[in-house]
């Protein structure tokens, strides 16, 4: 949970205060309360009772704050986080968990947004792009994008993050081939790939230019 | 998508009691929500089976293995010793869709999803799969499609999993009202061979409760040949397994994939392989005995050359 005092960064906390006025309706208390909430609605949840398909209470954990909204049980986790939470870096793009521009961590592990339905999504950690900055400070892989000039238009470019920075928690020192494979549901229609490799590998440690060869093209021949 | 209500239910047979007519069950809902999203089903209610206690388990045996059927295929892939006992599984699992799809898919729902024929999963279209009169796939676009069937339908199986688990001769524990039946693979899919409107053999209101695999002293392998070299669907997959005595093939199993509305499998190729060493010209002979009677159509001709080459492939494999 982001703590007002702490955030001396200007662009930050003007985040977080259009982020709190956006939510309107939404409670966000201390951290107890919190996890009772999230503790309630699991429960009714879980009881065995048919909710729907009117809007429900649910509880998100969102980038470690615990944000309520009333949603039908249709509503994806992305459209959730688009249109309810307001943070809009998970993109919807084939909304059919093809694309992984929706990708966001749940528990850590990269999934679909637009293939889950929010209320499913309650009792996990949710990390979009929003959450992956600390402190005004971009993460590793979040800097080695902007160093090795990772994108086009921009629309992929939260779901790679949210790939590569997975998969460099479970395995911090991948090869190319490993990035591939990490990044292989996720899609760059501007084919920034090559710089993608790059950048994931520049964030694990590797020393990289704009030379560096990750795909070898005469293989492909 | 059209709204709808959500249960979660707690135990098999409260499952049972809440799926009604226009309920249907919910696993990791990547192929129910994209067919609901395309307006292809429409239930009233969603009925959450991932809780129930046991059904995500992975429950190892000296006999035999037991998989929920809501363990993760994420789940599958990563487990070291389903990797080093279950080769084909691992194989075929580590082919499912991208890591995000396999965080959140099911055994059971990559056992039962549906048909991906391109004119099944338009909205627009009413093809003999959803109950209308013509197979616009026949005399249409088919490079994806069957080159064996017994209906008229010739949209393709594409579960992975399926192929992988008919080689390994595993066993599917389905909830079938009252009582817990046991099917082969073959027995899962046997519907789908003769009546074009099935995906499967599962009536409304069956469930996949768990996945049975025997554990052989042999060897097993999966592969399969895509347009694209990750997260795309098999062109034609191929799995196989087999228990050696001295070097000599004691029995075999040789499934294909994507080339057929079942896994397909010939008991005469299988038996070709007892007593022998495995070597290429075996391979092909087997092959050919698999590929004997294929029907190509305009477009998926190229399966039956891709095919041979993997059968081959996945066959030499296992001779290590």
């Amino acid at each position: 949970m982001m703590d007002s005092k702490s955030s001396g960064n200007d662009l930050l906390s003007l985040t977080r205060r259009n982020f709190l006025k956006t939510l309107g309706t939404t409670a966000v208390g201390t951290a107890a309360t919190q996890v009772e909430s999230v503790a309630a609605e699991l429960q009714k949840l879980n009881a065995e009772t048919i909710v729907g398909p009117a809007p429900i209470p649910i509880v998100l954990q969102v980038n470690g704050q615990a944000i309520s909204i009333e949603v039908e049980p249709r509503v994806t986790l992305l459209d959730a986080l688009r249109n309810h939470v307001h943070l809009t870096g998970a993109k919807e793009v084939c909304d059919r968990g093809t694309c992984g521009a929706c990708t966001v961590l749940l528990d850590g592990q990269p999934i679909y947004a637009c293939m889950m339905l929010a209320l499913e999504a309650q009792g996990h950690a949710i990390t979009t792009v929003e959450g992956l900055a600390h402190e005004g400070q971009l993460n590793p892989v979040q800097q080695a994008f902007v160093e090795c000039d990772a994108m086009m238009c921009g629309y992929c470019t939260p779901g790679f993050l949210l790939s590569i920075t997975a998969l460099l928690k479970r395995r911090p020192h991948p090869d190319a081939d490993e990035v591939k494979h990490a990044c292989a549901g996720n899609l760059c229609r501007c084919g920034t790939h090559p710089r993608i490799i790059q950048a994931a590998l520049k964030a694990s440690g590797v020393s990289v230019t704009s030379q560096t060869e990750v795909i070898r093209y005469a293989d492909l021949a | 998508m059209k709204a709808f209500q959500y249960v979660t239910a707690q135990s098999v047979d409260s499952a049972r009691d809440w799926l009604g007519p226009r309920a249907s069950y919910l696993a990791g809902g990547n192929d129910l929500l994209a067919r609901m999203k395309e307006y292809l089903a429409d239930p009233d209610l969603l009925v959450n089976v991932k809780s129930i206690p046991g059904l995500a388990d992975i429950e190892p045996g000296d006999g035999h293995w037991t998989l929920g059927a809501q363990v993760t295929i994420a789940r599958i892939e990563q487990d070291p010793q389903i990797r080093k006992l279950f080769p084909a599984l691992h194989e075929a699992a580590a082919e499912v869709g991208s890591l995000q799809i396999r965080n959140v898919a099911t055994l059971g729902g990559n056992l039962a999803q549906h048909s991906r024929c391109w004119y099944y999963r338009h909205r627009d279209v009413v093809c003999l799969k959803k109950k209308g009169p013509t197979c616009f796939a026949r005399l249409g676009e088919n490079k994806f499609h069957s080159l064996f069937t017994g209906n008229p339908c010739i949209s393709t199986v594409v579960s992975n999993l399926s192929i992988a688990l008919a080689a390994l001769g595993a066993v599917v524990l389905v909830q079938q009202g009252k009582q817990t039946v046991r099917w082969s693979i073959a027995d899962l899919y046997a519907k789908a061979w003769d009546n074009p409107i099935a995906h499967h053999s599962l009536a409304h209101g069956d469930l996949i409760l768990k996945v049975e695999i025997p554990v052989e002293p042999g060897r097993s392998a999966y592969g399969q040949i895509s347009e694209k070299g990750a997260f795309d669907w098999a062109l034609v997959s191929c799995a196989a397994a087999a228990v050696f005595d001295d070097g000599r093939v004691k029995q075999a199993r040789i499934v294909l994939g994507a080339v057929a509305p079942v896994p397909y499998q010939v008991e005469a190729a299988n038996d070709l392989l007892k007593g022998k060493k495995i070597d290429e010209p075996l391979a092909a002979r087997a092959a050919d005995r698999l590929l004997a009677g294929a029907e190509p159509l305009e477009h998926n001709g190229y399966k039956i050359p891709m095919a041979r080459a993997l059968i081959q492939r996945t066959l030499l494999k296992l001779m290590g």
